[in-house]
């Protein structure tokens, strides 16, 4: 049931990257890692092909927010200050390393100052130097929220600017702004040479991690900026470059970038191996798997971020599985109860009995395509807790107590909201059967205009009792999920539920959520995200239902094929090599 | 979605009154005349049984899964196999002597169940689509036939306009609206199945009308000329009698075919639209979205595959054998 596109938000940073090794009767039909990169060292050259389904929304890397394409630009066109490693051990890959900078960065002030200093020697596509300006102004775009959409923008809330009458910073961006907005801006981002200093309202103690995780970081080249005209330029700092220009329709080809110097750079970052990298979007995952089963032509050096149909499991046996992976992705689904119906938290506790997750799974294809889900917080992300929810096929007789007990007529009648697609309709078919052995009567609504979904879900006054939803964290830290979906103050408005789609509002949960805001110590924090994570679990404000699994092929001429953390468990393009 | 117009042109004749027939002399009705040519037919009549079969099995439907004989919306997830992507456990999709045609992947709901419950279904939003059709294409093709002038250049306007609208465009983005408006005045929310089929069902049908109303306005032009239309006139008989008591009976043959090759039309495109989105979703059952969903499936399993295609191969086979059969009966000029 899990989409990608999820909405304009969140889907980066963190995954867990245990190549899961199928757990049935002893076969060999799950390709693992040294199986795939079938000779260990691959040779410069040749033209790697990445399959796409939907378009782009934005290459710009102030607005890019999906997480293939994050970390699909930081291996190949956009350098930030700092970036994650390719590595297969999940803690190396998720601790940030000096790219554009000199180091991970120093903080002072207790984390609300943040000092780097980059490299001599880096470039952008025409030759020109990376300067300390050019990352000012990068930031400086995404102030600019009403033209640079779609993007992250946690520094409009960190960056010590003054905020203006409507809460917002009085600094709007570098295409029009007061000269006060301007001034205060210039305070908040200093440069001298090539140190470039930023100083924040409130401690970011994991400041890094979100450098490495987004773009929104990035520098950028103020003559190049046409605002929202260069939503689909790309101008390379990386060793590739774009050839022409981005077709949204159809995608793009990335040559070598010859003013990148790879002495600036780390092959523990990109080895750049493909002469070329072809991004191909508009096929299906059927057809995108059909093509690479055969594996013929251009198929043998390609990739894709399609998830194998389970329709196709079957067909994945000998020397086709030794080219499958599966890696457990960063994004998990969830349920949340609309608090505006379901007032009882008893009732609300009979759901989270009565939810039969194994049903779910295996509707949703079983194994090879999720793993069942008992935190909201994915395994890999800082904060996660084993067992927060029971999984497992629910217990129906505990849920008929409680709704005994809450005293509410049964069978109790329900609406669950999802967005409909036919292995969708099959999940919330199994979800059905459990609740109604609990004790509820179910009524779905599979929504079937998906693009509208989550503008549907947000509405206050909407009918729908349970609600699915997906997120993956922005970057390794539950701060990045619990905290943007729960807290009530920056979510719910009076035409907007936001992203807290069931109108959850709790005191003590937004306390917890300041005190980890305000953390200085990283451990401090998680512990206090936790706190929170089991007030929320207190008051069932959600229901993990499942992390989807990545199960992926690609094709036989493929080399050093990894699917890391860093890459956000899509294929990482750092290590790959074609000959 | 309409039908193709080269079939109905051919019924554009008059109904005869064959005088030089042998069997004429024994003093039968045309009625009677017409049944003898068909029940010497022999490929007619088994269209006719196949096609009353699935007839009775529909009607029988919805008794059978209120006495639990069919029970096509219980889970057997245990039969399934998650390693493989829940595909059923063992060969041939699953088949055993409860589930006589397998289960389904994923859920395991019987498949037997579902597609005789879904036969119910398809043709219910068939027949409902056909008479829709039926009606209004009678109804204007009789007016605009008989008044002429006008009136008629009007309706053939109406007819052309219909025709050029790119139907099944429109149908697809209307349908998220549609069946919102559809869902407010009709109980269920908007997946259920009622307004999903009732607006398949309106849009199937007025855009299905006008092939079925020229036919109707060629067979009114002639028959207008007739003498006991004149004799009606003359006696007074006012317009609604002259249009459904003087020609309306005289129509039945036309109809009656016309509405045997709608059907089949229909049950196709009840699948074809299942597989754009548009129309009863699952977990209720349709031939089309039990075959949309068997659909990517063709190679895992393939007997989930195979027989809702075959069902629906047949009934729309059977369907239009049994219209081709209806015409020559009722028509035997016509040339083959």
């Amino acid at each position: 049931m899990a989409s990608y596109r999820k909405k304009a938000l969140a889907i980066a940073a963190a995954a867990s990257m245990s190549v899961a090794l199928a757990a049935c009767g002893g076969g060999s039909d799950n390709g693992s890692k040294s199986d795939s990169s079938s000779s260990g060292n691959a040779a410069k050259g040749g033209t790697l092909t990445y399959y796409i389904y939907a378009a782009l929304e934005h290459t710009d890397p102030q607005r890019t927010y999906v997480g293939r394409d994050i970390t699909n630009w930081s291996r190949t066109v956009y350098r930030s200050l700092v970036t994650f490693p390719i590595s297969e051990d999940e803690k190396v890959s998720t601790t940030p390393v000096p790219d554009l900078a000199t180091d991970t960065g120093q903080s002072s002030d207790g984390a609300k100052t943040w000092k780097f200093t980059v490299k001599d020697g880096v470039k952008w596509e025409d030759g020109k130097p990376i300067t300390c300006e050019d990352f000012k102004y990068g930031a400086s775009r995404v102030f600019a929220t009403d033209i640079i959409t779609g993007g992250p923008n946690y520094i409009i809330t960190y960056l010590d600017i003054p905020e203006g009458k409507d809460g917002l910073p009085i600094y709007t961006g570098p295409y029009q702004s007061s000269a006060e907005g301007k001034a205060a801006f210039d305070k908040a981002i200093t440069c001298e040479g090539s140190t470039i200093t930023y100083h924040f309202k409130k401690p970011w103690a994991d400041f890094p991690l979100a450098v490495a995780s987004l773009h929104m970081m990035d520098p950028y080249r103020a003559d190049k900026d046409q605002g929202d005209k260069s939503n689909y330029q790309i101008f390379s700092n990386g060793p590739y470059k774009l050839e022409g220009a981005w077709d949204k329709q159809k995608g793009g080809t990335l040559v070598r970038n010859t003013n990148y110097s790879a002495s600036t750079d780390s092959a523990d970052i990109r080895k750049a191996l493909p002469d070329k990298i072809v991004f191909d979007i508009g096929k299906t995952a059927e057809q995108v798997t059909d093509q690479l089963i055969a594996d013929s032509g251009a198929d043998k050096t390609a990739v894709t971020e399609r998830r194998i149909p389970s329709s196709y499991y079957s067909q994945i046996t000998g020397d086709v599985a030794k080219r499958s992976v599966t890696v457990t992705s960063p994004y998990t689904d969830y349920l949340v109860p609309n608090f505006n119906r379901l007032t009882n938290l008893q009732v609300r506790q009979a759901l989270a009995a009565s939810l039969d997750d194994t049903a779910w799974v295996t509707a949703g294809g079983g194994e090879k395509a999720y793993t069942e889900a008992t935190d909201i917080v994915n395994p890999a992300v800082k904060g996660y807790q084993e067992g927060l929810f029971p999984g497992g096929s629910g217990d129906p007789e505990k849920s008929k107590q409680l709704l005994q007990a809450a005293g509410v007529q049964m069978p109790y009648p329900i609406t669950f909201t999802y967005p409909s697609t036919a292995t969708a309709d099959k999940q919330a078919a199994a979800l059905k059967a459990g609740w109604e052995k609990g004790g509820f009567k179910v009524t779905l609504d599979g929504v079937a205009n998906q693009d509208a979904y989550y503008t549907n879900i947000q509405k206050p006054d909407q009918k729908a009792d349970i609600i699915w939803a997906g997120w993956g964290a922005d970057w390794p830290s539950a701060i990045t999920v619990t905290a943007p979906l729960f807290d009530s103050r920056p979510n719910l408005t009076k035409n907007s539920n936001g992203q807290d789609y069931g109108a959850y509002k709790s005191d003590e949960f937004n306390a917890l959520v300041d005190q980890a805001q305000n953390a200085t110590d990283l451990d401090q924090q998680t512990q206090l995200l936790q706190q929170g994570d089991k007030v929320l679990a207190k008051d069932v404000a959600y229901i993990p239902v499942d992390t989807a699994i990545f199960y992926f092929l690609h094709g036989s001429g493929v080399k050093n094929y990894m699917n890391t953390a860093a890459s956000n468990g899509f294929p990482d393009l750092g290590p790959i090599g074609v000959k | 979605m309409s039908l193709p117009e080269s079939q109905l042109e051919r019924l554009e004749t008059t109904v005869p009154v064959d005088v030089e027939d042998p069997e004429a002399v024994l003093g039968k009705s045309p009625t009677q005349l017409a049944l003898g040519r068909f029940r010497r037919d022999r490929l007619s009549m088994i269209a006719f049984f196949v096609v009353a079969t699935y007839v009775i099995g529909a009607l029988l439907a919805p008794l059978l899964v209120k006495l639990g004989v069919i029970d096509p919306l219980t889970l057997h997830q245990d039969l399934l196999d998650p390693a493989l992507g829940s595909i059923p456990k063992g060969s041939w999709g699953g088949i055993s002597w409860s589930h006589p045609l397998g289960i389904e992947p994923g859920v395991g709901r019987d498949v037997m169940s579902r597609l005789w419950y879904g036969v119910t279904f398809s043709l219910t939003i068939a027949l409902a689509a056909s008479l829709v059709a039926i009606v209004i294409g009678t109804v204007l093709g009789i007016i605009g036939g008989f008044t002429g002038g006008f009136v008629d250049s009007v309706v053939g306007r109406i007819v052309d306009l219909t025709l050029s609208f790119p139907q099944t465009l429109m149908l697809l983005a209307l349908s998220a609206t549609g069946v919102a408006l559809a869902a407010k005045y009709l109980p269920g929310n908007g997946s259920d199945a009622l307004p999903n089929g009732f607006y398949e069902v309106l849009v199937l049908g007025l855009f299905g009308w006008p092939p079925i109303c020229r036919l109707i306005r060629g067979q009114v032009l002639s028959i207008r000329e007739r003498e006991f239309i004149d004799a009606a006139r003359l006696l007074g008989a006012s317009k609604m009698r002259l249009y459904f008591r003087e020609i309306l009976p005289n129509l039945w043959a036309p109809v009656l075919v016309s509405f045997t090759l709608t059907m089949p039309a229909y049950v196709s495109a009840e699948a074809a639209l299942s597989f754009l989105g548009v129309g009863i979703h699952p977990p209720t059952p349709t031939l089309g979205n039990v075959l949309v969903d068997s659909i990517n499936y063709s190679v895992a399993d393939f007997t989930f595959f195979f027989f809702p295609a075959l069902l629906i191969a047949i009934i729309v086979v059977s369907f239009n054998l049994l219209g081709d059969g209806l015409r020559d009966a009722l028509d035997p000029k016509a040339d083959r």
